[in-house]
């Protein structure tokens, strides 16, 4: 029975651990409290996200469901046990070093899972099918990649990995570099924001609003907190020293950190309790009493007359309007040969990234640090120190690795109520967030409801665009501003519209506050852009991809901004695809050619995407340093979220500096010590912080060229404390010999770059991005038209990049985007209180992503680092669209709402009359 | 979650014995027992290991299969017998859960999973007389996409998750209870109940009472059987309709059938009007679709789970088509 102190021994890792405590304890909280070992995950604790997958007598588990008593005599492998000698350097096993080399993991939160669940089919089936690969990995979820990589890396693990070869300097961009931050990632040494604390860290939990709307107040707090010893403190807002209102565009501002009185938003937290390690409180009976009060869940209910405001002094519940006008839409339209009109209406979708919020916090003598997952450290010092009344000097931001953000980790979540903790108890913090918690309280995708109308002459030439989105922008402010000034810009697609009237509304519901999420509002409007396009093309009676060239951008075209365009690839894009197309028209016609319920359809839809912030500054600063003992040190500031960024600047610089990738030490962006290279979003960090540190890598140059009385063609060798230059003649700069400044450096370089914008004016025109990327996806698929489900065959995707920097990563971008959108296509709906956790809220598994061919386009920008553009958000956009669009191919059913779950599919072909 | 202590029993009867006392349950492989206790839904003070239970797949004299409880849905799903002769059953739990939840789950823990019921797997902030009795439904008028339209009641309509069970019911499978008064078998058909005004009591086993085993019966038309199941994503997403059907078909005409659907009823749902209604008629589209409307009559959809009628009907003439070669 149970028996006091240790009551289990088993194995981990060929190591054997005695288990004492709490034997009804989770494997995974066992494994990662007590064994130190964190390379396993905890995405949901419910079995639902396969992050803590541990291999347990020869099978794959879930650890979060594995009480650890039950497991006395068992061999436990974890992550950090799977490399050939574990904890050698060159030493990881065929399988990890496969993830490298296929570039299978991103921000690497899902890795320790998916290496497990695959090790454990290798071990039994050494070169697997995909087919069987597919069941192995089933239950891991991976919210980054697509998938497709991890499939080829597992299938590949059986062939001994060649390393990689040198490359020569200035080889560096465009090469299949492996990620520099990759080993840790595949060992399981990586550390996310749960992963580190300091010693005797108070552990945080917030208690939440179980209510869409409600006032509030507290009972005895004091009284409740003296019978629970192990509560060291409980704080609320009146608690906060500063400024209790946050919100990432500081004119809108709205969100206070703890609420005050009323909570807008179902997940609020209104207090924050401390505790001591092993004495979490039971929250349930938190002195708190709740006064439910009326909601509002429907934008269109929220903007009517007379309805409740969320918001006091934001009437009719309007957060912002954007619009771009030019020309006489309504004139235009009314002149058309043809005119097509239609609606969409899109769900709240969740950014589902397997790391729940996370972090830990502490001071520093007078300076408060924060060390947690995020997009944006420099953002979340300023608001942090606004919260906390502090300087943001006294803040210190130091990320953590990210395991996915997408978007809603731009926004502060745990870092006030981290900062508050230690500031008042003057102890180390840690809190992570539970999935609900995480789901509920953060941000999401805008649900939004889009008419449009587009109009075409008889030649197939759009003449003009009117479209009118609203988006529910939830209780808070967050983004909503932003999407509503992209939406407009972008309303038009990548095509030439001579005539346009966009606007787009963000209207407060006590809804989940509408935030970024990959794309800012654009995803939504292609999907009614490009599904109206191939309605027009059909009455125009023009093949659709034919259509889509006809007006797609060229060089020297004029946006409905009126901004002239440079480096504009879209064209090139569609007529990449054009054979595929040419092949899948064909293939869908003849397997449609004998009646039956499954019905073959092929879709296209394209994007275009402007880099950067909406006519804001948005400036990005590297440093690069060489010490006096010859390291060369890169501050690279721009946030690798999984994207590459690490990498890919690394690769930009290495090749303007002219020494190779190897030769690089990288220093994170923790914002005493790395300069500010703005936050990871909007597709940004490419180009905008890689024409950063091409400027660094070129003027660290220049001055070494300079010391060695030279110019022009030379190369550049790393010595001890020397750089050795060859050129007409050889010279040797002295390092050691150069007074270092205050940054420690013999010879350093800082650049900035800020995208060239101008604003927009009243009819949105003007100048909103330097640069755009350009892409075009092709979608064929299978509809069973008896059942209303959906089976992808194949994505073929053609994306301009400019310049590839690396295409390992642009594929894993790629297909990662594709990934989620499918998810908006096909499964994800967000429904605020019913699917707050991950098997309600259903995202892509493995078997959802079909293969997808990359097509990587290059149109230089001239702005962009050697060319290049963003593409982070540019793959999602034409996902769901093309897949809408090749089920109106398969079944003739014009589709408007998402995602297309299978009773909707059924109910439209029903509609339509089938059968 | 509670604070819980672990026990071990030594032996089949020493399980049924401990089941029997306050506060303790079986811990199968936990898949969701474990997640229950983290909700606060459920409050087990001990947890029983059934490492003692029986994780054997023998044959039985009669030729069928005796399944024992704590046999993990992998091994029975990959046990050669049951491929080849029961391939409804493989196919059923392969298309349920994950390979790491099937790694872990049991037979028995299987059967009595609970119900996945948004507002039953929510005590913060819903109703629900499944959890707590009388405290009212909120699915009813709430999101309801997931539930049952046949065999609820107006105190629930939440739907059986499994899909093992549906194969399992089509098999006849018989559950073997073992308690203090002794050992009984069940009809799985039987041992569940339709929740009626007491949605808390879900099955037919008396307190204390242990599964110590599965028996399937001898079934030579099993070895043409398949399962279908209709669902939101590739992996791991529980059913929207999902079919178990083993069928024989001479000169055109069913000779032999067994049909049952999971998604639709509080309990795997075995259709024995419809299959009463297709034996001895050929296997075409509206053959199925009029044994199909005899058997949900009684259905009462509501609002966003309707579509499950016409789905349910469908999935059947899919299932039946591939499985006889008809066209239906
Ligand atoms: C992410 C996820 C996805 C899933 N998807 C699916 C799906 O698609 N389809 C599907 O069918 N299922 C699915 N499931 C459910 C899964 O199949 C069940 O959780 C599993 O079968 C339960 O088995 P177990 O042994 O782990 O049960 P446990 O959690 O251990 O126990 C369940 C119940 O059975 C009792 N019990 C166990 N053994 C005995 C015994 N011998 N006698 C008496 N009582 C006993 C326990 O006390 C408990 O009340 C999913 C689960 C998860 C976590
Ligand atoms: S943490 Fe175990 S499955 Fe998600
Ligand atoms: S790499 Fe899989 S979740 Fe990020």
């Amino acid at each position: 029975m149970n028996q006091p102190g240790r009551f289990a021994t088993l194995t981990v890792n060929g190591r054997a651990i005695a288990a004492t405590g709490d034997p009804a304890r989770r494997l995974s909280d066992f494994l990662r409290e007590e064994a130190g070992l964190r390379g396993t995950k905890s995405g949901c604790d419910a079995g639902d996200c396969g992050a803590c997958t541990v291999i347990a007598d020869g099978a794959a588990v879930c650890a979060c469901l594995m009480p650890v008593g039950r497991l006395a005599g068992a061999r436990v492998t974890t992550v950090e046990g799977l490399a050939d000698a574990p904890g050698e350097a060159g030493t990881l096993s065929r399988l990890q070093s496969a993830f490298l080399r296929h570039g299978a993991a991103q921000c690497g939160i899902c890795t320790p899972g998916m290496l497990t669940a695959a090790a454990a089919l290798l071990a039994k089936k050494p070169r697997p099918t995909e087919a069987e690969a597919e069941v192995a990995l089933g239950g891991v979820l991976c919210r980054c990649t697509g998938y497709r990589k991890i499939l080829a890396a597992v299938c590949d693990a059986w062939r001994e990995d060649v390393p990689e070869a040198p490359l020569a300097p200035g080889a560096a961009v465009g090469a299949r570099v492996r990620r520099l931050d990759g080993v840790p990632k595949v060992t399981g040494a990586d550390r996310f924001g749960a992963d580190e604390w300091p010693e005797g860290a108070l552990l945080l939990k917030a208690v939440r609003s179980p209510h869409f709307h409600a006032g509030f107040h507290f009972g005895d707090i004091s009284a409740w907190k003296a019978a629970r010893p192990g509560v060291a403190a409980i704080f609320t807002a009146a608690d906060i020293p500063g400024r209790n209102r946050f919100g990432v565009i500081p004119a809108f501002a709205d969100q206070p950190a703890l609420a005050e009185g009323t909570a807008r938003l179902r997940g609020e937290a209104v207090a924050l309790v401390a505790f001591e390690p092993g004495a979490e409180p039971d929250l349930t009976d938190f002195p708190v009493t709740w006064q439910p009060l009326p909601y509002l869940l429907d934008p269109a209910e929220a903007e009517a007359e007379g309805a409740q405001l969320v918001h006091q002094g934001r009437p009719g519940n309007h957060l912002i309007t954007g619009r771009v006008r030019r020309g006489d839409a309504a004139a235009a339209l009314a002149a058309s040969t043809h005119v097509v009109q239609g609606s969409m209406e899109t769900a709240f979708v969740e950014h589902a990234y397997i790391e729940p919020e996370a972090g830990s916090a502490w001071m520093e003598g007078e300076v408060l640090c924060i060390r947690a997952c995020t997009q944006a450290p420099v953002m979340d010092r300023d608001e942090t120190a606004a919260i906390l009344g502090l300087p943001p000097e006294r803040v210190r931001v130091l990320p953590t690795a990210v395991g996915g953000g997408f978007g809603s980790k731009l926004d502060v979540s745990l870092q006030p109520l981290l900062g508050l903790a230690v500031l008042k108890t003057g102890r180390p913090a840690r809190m992570v967030y539970t999935r609900a918690e995480s789901m509920t309280s953060t941000t999401k995708r805008h649900p939004a409801r889009i008419t449009a109308q587009i109009g075409c002459d008889a030649d197939g030439h759009v003449t003009a665009l009117s479209f009118d989105g609203l988006f529910d922008t939830g209780a808070y402010a967050s983004w909503g501003p932003t999407v509503a000034n992209r939406v407009p810009v972008h309303a038009t697609g990548p095509y030439r519209t001579p005539a346009v009237l966009a606007r787009a509304r963000a209207i407060h519901t006590h809804g989940p506050s509408g935030g970024a999420f990959r794309g800012f509002g654009v995803p939504q409007a292609a999907l009614a852009q490009e599904t109206l396009y191939d309605q027009l093309a059909d009455l125009a009676g023009i093949d659709r991809l034919e259509f889509r060239l006809r007006n797609a951008f060229v060089e020297g075209d004029a946006t409905a901004t009126g901004q002239v365009l440079h480096g504009t690839g879209i064209h090139d894009c569609l007529t990449a695809l054009a054979p595929h197309w040419t092949r899948a028209l064909a293939e869908a016609a003849a397997a449609n050619a004998a009646p039956g319920h499954l019905r073959r359809g092929v879709g296209v839809a394209s994007c275009w995407y402007g880099c950067g912030n909406t006519s804001l500054p948005n400036p990005s600063t590297i440093r690069l340093g060489l010490t006096p003992e010859g390291t060369l040190v890169l501050h690279q500031g721009a946030m690798d979220i999984g994207q590459g960024a690490n990498t890919v600047i690394t690769q930009i610089c290495a090749d303007a500096l002219g020494l190779p990738v190897e030769a690089f030490t990288l220093v994170g962006p923790d914002t005493f010590l790395t300069p500010d290279a703005g936050k990871t979003s909007a597709s940004r960090q490419t180009y905008v912080s890689g024409r950063a540190a091409q400027a660094a890598g070129a003027a660290l140059r220049a001055q070494i060229l300079r010391l060695a009385g030279l110019n022009g063609a030379a190369s550049l060798r790393l010595e001890a404390a020397a750089v050795v230059v060859e050129g007409e003649t050889s010279h040797r700069v002295d390092l050691a010999a150069l007074p270092p400044n205050p940054h420690g450096y013999a010879l350093m370089a800082e650049e900035t770059y800020d995208p060239p914008t101008a604003p927009l004016d009243a009819d949105g025109q003007g100048t909103p991005y330097a640069v755009y990327g350009y892409g075009a996806q092709m979608v064929e698929l299978e509809v069973d038209t008896e059942l209303g489900t959906v089976r992808l065959l194949k994505i073929t995707a053609a994306h301009d990049l400019g310049r590839v920097i690396n295409p390992t990563l642009a594929e894993g971008q790629t297909e990662g985007g594709i990934a989620q959108g499918i998810g908006l296509a096909l499964m994800e709906e967000y429904i605020p209180g019913r699917t707050e956790n991950l098997h309600d809220y259903l995202i892509p598994t493995i078997g959802d992503v079909p293969p997808i061919e990359s097509l990587l386009i290059e149109r230089a920008d001239p702005e962009g680092p050697f060319g290049a553009k963003g593409l982070g958000e540019h793959v999602l956009i034409p996902t769901a669209p093309a897949i809408l669009n090749a089920v109106r191919h398969a079944t003739g059913v014009t589709i408007t709402r998402v995602p297309l779950l299978p009773h909707r599919l059924r109910a439209a072909i029903l509609a339509k009359g089938a059968p | 979650m509670t604070p819980f202590t672990f026990a071990r029993a030594t032996s089949p009867e020493d399980a049924a014995r401990l089941a029997a006392l306050e506060g303790h349950r079986l811990l199968g492989g936990g898949t969701n027992l474990v997640d229950l206790m983290r909700k606060g839904v459920e409050h087990p003070t001990t947890l029983v290991d059934v490492t003692a239970l029986s994780t054997e797949i023998i044959e039985t004299a009669r030729g069928g299969l005796l399944i024992g409880a704590a046999t993990r849905n992998t091994a029975l799903a990959a046990h050669p017998l049951v491929r080849t002769r029961y391939p409804v059953l493989s196919r059923a739990i392969l298309a349920g859960a994950s390979a790491q939840i099937r790694n872990m789950a049991t037979v028995a823990g299987n059967i009595l999973q609970r119900s996945r019921c948004a507002y039953f797997n929510d005590p913060a902030a819903s109703r629900c007389n499944k959890r707590a009795p009388g405290s009212g439904c909120d699915a009813r008028e709430g999101f309801n996409r997931y539930h049952a339209i046949i065999g609820g009641s107006p105190a629930c309509i939440s739907a059986h998750p499994s899909d093992m069970c549906v194969a399992l019911v089509a098999l006849d499978a018989q559950v073997h209870l073992l308690g203090m008064t002794g050992a009984r078998t069940v009809p799985l058909a039987e041992f569940y109940r339709l929740p009626g005004d007491t949605p808390q009591i879900e099955t037919v086993m008396a307190p204390g009472e242990i599964i110590t085993a599965i028996e399937l019966p001898p079934l030579p038309v099993a070895a043409r059987s398949d399962y279908r199941k209709v669902r939101d994503r590739a992996s791991y997403a529980f059913a929207l309709v999902s079919v178990a059907a083993c069928a024989s078909v001479q000169d055109g005409v069913l000779t032999e059938l067994r049909l049952a659907f999971g998604g639709i009823a509080p309990k795997p749902w075995r259709a024995l009007h419809a299959e009463q209604a297709l034996l001895g008629g050929p296997v075409t589209r509206e053959a199925v679709f009029a044994a199909m409307d005899l058997e949900l009559a009684e259905a009462a959809p509501l609002a966003g789970n309707a579509f499950k009628l016409e789905l349910a009907r469908r999935t059947a003439v899919a299932v039946l088509a591939d499985l006889t070669g008809v066209t239906a």
